[in-house]
């Protein structure tokens, strides 16, 4: 053997230096991997070691502005499988002892038993290629906690929240609901979406490429935050008054569109109220209302057409009118009309018009409500009745660009900016569209739409000496301490009148319902203002009709207001003065009672309040006969006994002053009489014909006045014609004025 | 035990140094008669000291990365590295053997040895223990070697004594024909396996063998032309080779079939940054990365220690080539000098090629990164060669 020569030496090295250099280049690639590309890859890479598993955050309460909860969520749980850990542990059964084994279909029996599910759709789920599957979703904690104790491989408990709506059908079309993944899908639910959701948390942890959680790693939380709970402006009670007489309305009157009621905080622009009928479960908001609806949806055959039904029928039943439906207003539109005229000082209270039942306009007969016309009469009058031909008269003095500005002052043909989704704008005349005939019947309020929130708004700004407030539907935000986290302000839009032209208009629309078509809406003690309206619907001459009343109270210093509206009245009345103007009544008497109102009663209403019925029971004769009359009630005796054995009515009965009192001094001599019928008859008369049945009357509606108006007539009596009562018994007498608009 | 080998090696360069030692004196006088007047020193101190930091290190990354993949497969996290620490055990002895063993004597061994290690290879497809569709491995139980593992190191031995011996004929076309024909005949035998890597590891291991010895550079041009042609030939017979090139080209198009192995890697690779998650800390050796104890190992070093562990472990192999070749450089002969030129670029291409496979810089094969991947035998056979190299390494020419 020989040394190793020169020129081997030489390649030795030049070996060892190409090693170097392709080490030298790996170094490069890896500074790259590891450095300059090393976040994006690490990114990746964290995607697929980790497991993010969200965890439902507490939606937000919505309560009414008293703090009762409309909407709550309770905590439920969603079963979910990681159908690929359950196979990969299938797989290594062979590996682990008995009690470690994993049986896929005894997991699927187990599931389907407990949750009620089908085996056979549970054991597909469990054998598809995924690494998440929601089992069952909502199911409630003793369920849940079944499969909790079973300790199955591979199937998870998360925790998720349910909506509930404690009142059911009740304020629906506001509040909205929520959808499966507790999102927002209507109303305040889908507006304050963002607020009440919250933010829910995560769990992360690593999961190895088995799917499984790697044994040494911990889980990182990232806690939920609550959502944020929503105070609505909604009074529970008030809007359960005007959900109730709303109904009641409806189904008397058979409407065929429904109806819509606003009730109004007129110096803050809160909504007490707002609702539509029919209204919906929230509990159960696809399920439809109308059999009407569900019978055409059931009709369908064919699979896409049924799902555009019902996604037409549950749409419309979702609808919430008093927000998204414009109208044209009719005749309560002439309250805007009448505030333009004064606050422009084109019009004076007593300036002398003529109604001849029509007006030619612009080479066209438009008609008065009023057949055979008003005659002659002032701006006031015209008001109080409602005359069209003043109206159009007053209209035309206004002038088409002061009808435009204060149409757009007012706050129509804009959304308010409510809190609710849908918001129409109501539609005007294009410039070159509004002419004579259009400003004619704009004036009464045919023509432009409007919704009735924009109207509430505008005559809400009529009321309160000319400021227009900004209509809202969410007073604050609170968190779960109830602290308020923030607070919505009433906001005044704009002063669209003058202080002085408000007074006038509430004395104006005071006498609508004293002297005028509105005297329906008659509140005993309250001074009421209002303004009926009828439109017809288009096409004219269809013979449907939109019936609305607007009224407020008190008049001289109004605070709240209401709005009621029935679509396609079809039981006879549609005029406004006649089937809304009552609701309305209804609704406000019970309202401004539960706000603490107090009632101011005029001397005719004072003398026909009603007085409490002592009891006489056991007490001699004469000292009966007393306290009876020391009540203002006069007394009738019954029997030849020298004490009271029995009195009708009973102690504690309200009786209007001057009604009878029944005094039995005999045992069993109770006297029974047939009740007769009263209906169509004017107070005067309804009252002696009872008094003569030895009946006692109650005065209801326009009838407890203690004006003695004309066109007032009989319209309900409880107990009816032809039930046999003891004498004495009180028969509730409702009286309603034949208003004709 | 990594003491343990210190005072060894101390005892025995301390021996070294001693000449009243009768037997060392014995063994000297033998190994003078065969080597014109040759002394014997200690071993070369940077090439132990590189070898054992390697191994240790070696072992602590095969626990780390073998820890989930054993958890899951076997239940116990121990399960390969008690495997490869007792390979490492009998690698310590084998290294302590070939050591003290005067590497002349391979020069009448090495054509034994070669006929032996192709008869085994012959063997191997069929009483072979099949793992994964190729029959590599012979033995009992958990006991096997990979008789491509004693190919290798019969092959450079083979080489050396072969090229020594000739002294200028390599030169000639000829003479390097039939190194190739040794060569054809080995890849023929592990084709049968198939064992595709070994291969190249063999192949380019020879052919650096060569070109140290004197051969022509120009010859490796012409057969440039059947090599080609022979790859083309091995795509054509069995296209999952090509899937691995396309694969290699752009993972990230068949992220869960073919780009899978490598995209694992790279997400390794990537997510340990400068400093790494820290020791034991991966989370792409849970079943992410494919053998992360084994032909993917180091992608799991640079995500547990980051760029700045995989650069000492990159520098550590480059100290031990350098150290190799600079052994190579002072051999007092030929023969020795081509066997450690040999070692060396064998574990200089393993290193090379298992990294670069690793980084996707190159199509995916199968080669092990030696010292860390838990590969059982191939850890002894080659603490044997590094072994044989330090032996080299003791032996000077005695100054005139």
């Amino acid at each position: 053997m020989e040394m190793p020569k020169r020129k081997m030496r030489i390649r030795a090295l030049m070996i060892f230096l190409c090693f170097a250099v392709i080490i030298a280049l790996l170094a490069t690639r890896l500074v790259y991997l590891q450095v300059i590309n090393g976040a994006e890859l690490q990114k990746d890479a964290i995607e697929q070691q980790t497991r993010d598993s969200q965890v439902a955050s507490k939606r937000g309460t919505i309560y009414d502005r008293n703090r009762k909860a409309l909407a709550q969520s309770a905590t439920v749980e969603t079963i979910t499988a990681n159908p690929n850990e359950i196979q990969n542990a299938a797989k290594n059964n062979d590996n682990v002892s008995a009690d470690k084994k994993v049986d896929i279909e005894a997991i699927a029996k187990n599931l389907s038993d407990i949750l009620q599910l089908d085996y056979n759709e549970t054991l597909e789920k469990l054998n598809q290629k995924t690494s998440h599957v929601y089992i069952k979703r909502k199911v409630e904690a003793d369920v849940a906690n079944q499969i909790r104790e079973l300790n199955m491989t591979g199937i998870y408990l998360e925790e998720d929240a349910k909506r509930y709506y404690p009142y059911g059908s009740f304020a629906s079309h506001i509040i909205g609901f929520t959808g499966f993944d507790n999102q927002g899908l209507g109303g305040i639910e889908m507006v304050y979406d963002s607020s009440l959701k919250g933010v829910p948390g995560r769990v992360v942890s690593l999961k190895n490429a088995l799917d499984t959680d790697m044994p040494f790693q911990h889980e990182q939380h990232i806690d939920p935050e609550n959502g944020t709970n929503v105070v609505l402006t909604i009074d529970e009670v008030i809007q359960h008054f005007a959900e109730k007489y709303l109904e009641q309305a409806a189904i008397e009157n058979k409407v065929e569109k429904g109806g819509a009621c606003i009730v109004m905080d007129i110096p803050t622009g809160e909504i007490l109220a707002m609702a539509t009928y029919p209204g919906f479960d929230l509990n159960e908001p696809f399920v439809l209302v109308d059999p009407e609806d569900q019978a055409a949806v059931d009709a369908i055959t064919d699979p896409d057409e049924k799902l555009n039904k019902t996604n037409e029928v549950l749409q419309k039943q979702w609808r919430n009118k008093a927000v998204v439906d414009a109208y044209e207003p009719g005749s309560v539109f002439k309250a805007i009309t009448a505030s333009m005229a004064l606050e422009e000082d084109v019009v004076k209270l007593d300036d002398a018009f003529f109604c001849s039942g029509s007006k030619q306009v612009g080479g066209r007969t438009i008609r008065c409500a009023k057949a055979g016309g008003h005659g002659a009469l002032t701006f006031a009058g015209g008001v109080t009745n409602s005359c069209n031909p003043v109206f159009m008269e007053v209209g035309a003095r206004v002038g088409y660009d002061n009808f435009k500005k204060y149409f757009k002052a007012f706050g129509f043909g804009e959304v308010t900016g409510f809190d609710l989704p849908g918001e129409a704008k109501g539609t005007f005349y294009a410039d070159d569209a509004f002419n004579e005939v259009e400003l004619a019947t704009a004036s009464f309020g045919q023509g432009p739409t409007v919704t009735p929130l924009q109207l509430v708004a505008a005559v809400g700004a009529v009321a309160n000496d000319g400021k227009l407030m900004k209509p809202h539907l969410v007073k604050e935000l609170v968190n779960d301490d109830g602290q308020t986290i923030s607070t919505i302000e009433p906001t005044v839009v704009r002063q669209v009148i003058s202080e002085q032209t408000s007074d006038t208009m509430c004395t104006l629309l005071e006498s609508v319902v004293n002297e005028g078509s509105g005297q329906n809406a008659y509140v005993k003690g309250y001074r009421m203002a209002g303004k009926t309206g009828t439109s017809e619907k288009i096409p004219r001459g269809n013979g449907k009709y939109v019936s609305s009343f607007l009224g407020f109270a008190p008049a001289n210093d109004p605070k709240v207001l209401c709005l009621v509206i029935l679509d396609e009245a079809t039981a006879g009345s549609y005029y406004g003065g006649q089937i809304a103007a009552p609701v309305v009544r209804n609704i406000m008497e019970d309202t401004l009672r539960y706000l603490e109102i107090e009632p101011q009663y005029t001397a005719e209403e004072a003398a026909l309040l009603d007085v409490y019925v002592p009891s006489v029971k056991g007490l001699g004769l004469a000292e009966a006969k007393q306290k009876i009359t020391d009540e203002s009630l006069k007394y009738q005796i019954v029997g030849s006994g020298e004490t009271v054995k029995d009195q009708m009515p009973k102690m504690g009965a309200n009786l209007p002053a001057n009604s009878t009192v029944i005094l039995y001094t005999e045992d069993s001599q109770e006297t029974t009489v047939t009740v007769p019928s009263v209906i169509n008859m004017s107070v005067s008369s309804a009252t002696r014909e009872l008094a003569d049945s030895r009946l006692n009357i109650s005065l209801a509606g326009v009838g407890s006045s203690g004006k003695n108006t004309s066109r007032t007539y009989a319209s309900k009596q409880e107990p009816a014609a032809g039930a046999t009562v003891p004498i004495g018994t009180v028969v509730t007498v409702e009286f309603a004025y034949q208003s004709e608009d | 035990m990594k003491s343990n080998i210190a005072t060894a090696a101390n005892q025995r360069r301390f021996k070294g140094r001693q000449p009243a030692s009768t037997t060392r004196r014995k063994k000297t006088a033998t190994t003078r008669r065969s080597a014109n007047a040759l002394t014997r020193t200690g071993f070369d101190m940077g090439y132990m000291i590189t070898v054992i930091v390697l191994v240790v290190t070696g072992l602590i990354m095969v626990f780390s990365a073998s820890y989930p993949s054993a958890y899951y497969q076997y239940g116990n996290g121990f399960y390969f590295i008690q495997k490869q620490a007792q390979w490492a055990i009998l690698g310590v002895f084998a290294m302590f053997f070939t050591a003290n063993f005067d590497y002349h004597r391979y020069a009448k061994l090495a054509p034994l040895l070669l006929v032996g290690s192709m008869v085994l290879l012959l063997a191997v497809p069929f009483i072979g223990v099949e793992v994964k569709g190729a029959r590599r491995w012979l033995g009992v139980g958990s006991f096997t070697i990979q008789p491509s593992e004693i190919t290798k190191i019969a092959l450079i031995l083979f080489f050396a004594y072969g090229l020594s011996r000739s002294k200028d004929k390599i030169k000639k076309f000829s003479e390097l024909l039939k190194y190739w024909a040794i060569l054809g005949v080995t890849f023929g035998l592990l084709l049968l396996q198939p064992h595709f890597s070994a291969c190249i590891i063999i192949g380019l291991t020879g052919v650096i063998m060569l070109l140290v010895g004197g051969a022509r550079i120009r010859h490796f041009a012409y057969a440039a032309v059947p090599v080609i042609a022979g790859g083309v030939a091995l795509v054509i017979m069995e296209p999952y080779r090509l899937q691995r090139l396309t694969a290699f080209l752009d993972p990230f198009q068949d992220k869960l079939g073919s780009g899978w192995q490598i995209i694992q890697s790279l997400y390794a690779i990537g997510s340990g940054g400068l400093f790494g998650l820290g020791f034991g800390n991966s989370r792409q050796k849970f079943m992410y990365v494919s053998e992360p104890q084994n032909d993917f190992i180091f992608a799991i070093i640079c995500e547990e220690l980051g760029l700045i562990g995989a650069l000492v472990v990159l520098a550590l192999f480059l100290i031990l080539i350098w150290r190799g070749i600079k052994i190579a450089i002072a051999a007092p002969d030929t023969f020795g000098s081509l066997i450690v030129v040999g070692i060396t670029a064998l574990v200089g291409v393993q290193v090379v090629l298992n990294i670069a496979v690793v980084t996707s810089s190159i199509p995916t094969t199968g080669i092990p990164l030696p010292f860390f991947s838990a590969g059982g035998s191939a850890l002894v056979f080659l603490m044997a060669a590094m072994g044989i190299v330090l032996n080299v390494s003791r032996y000077k020419k005695a100054s005139p």
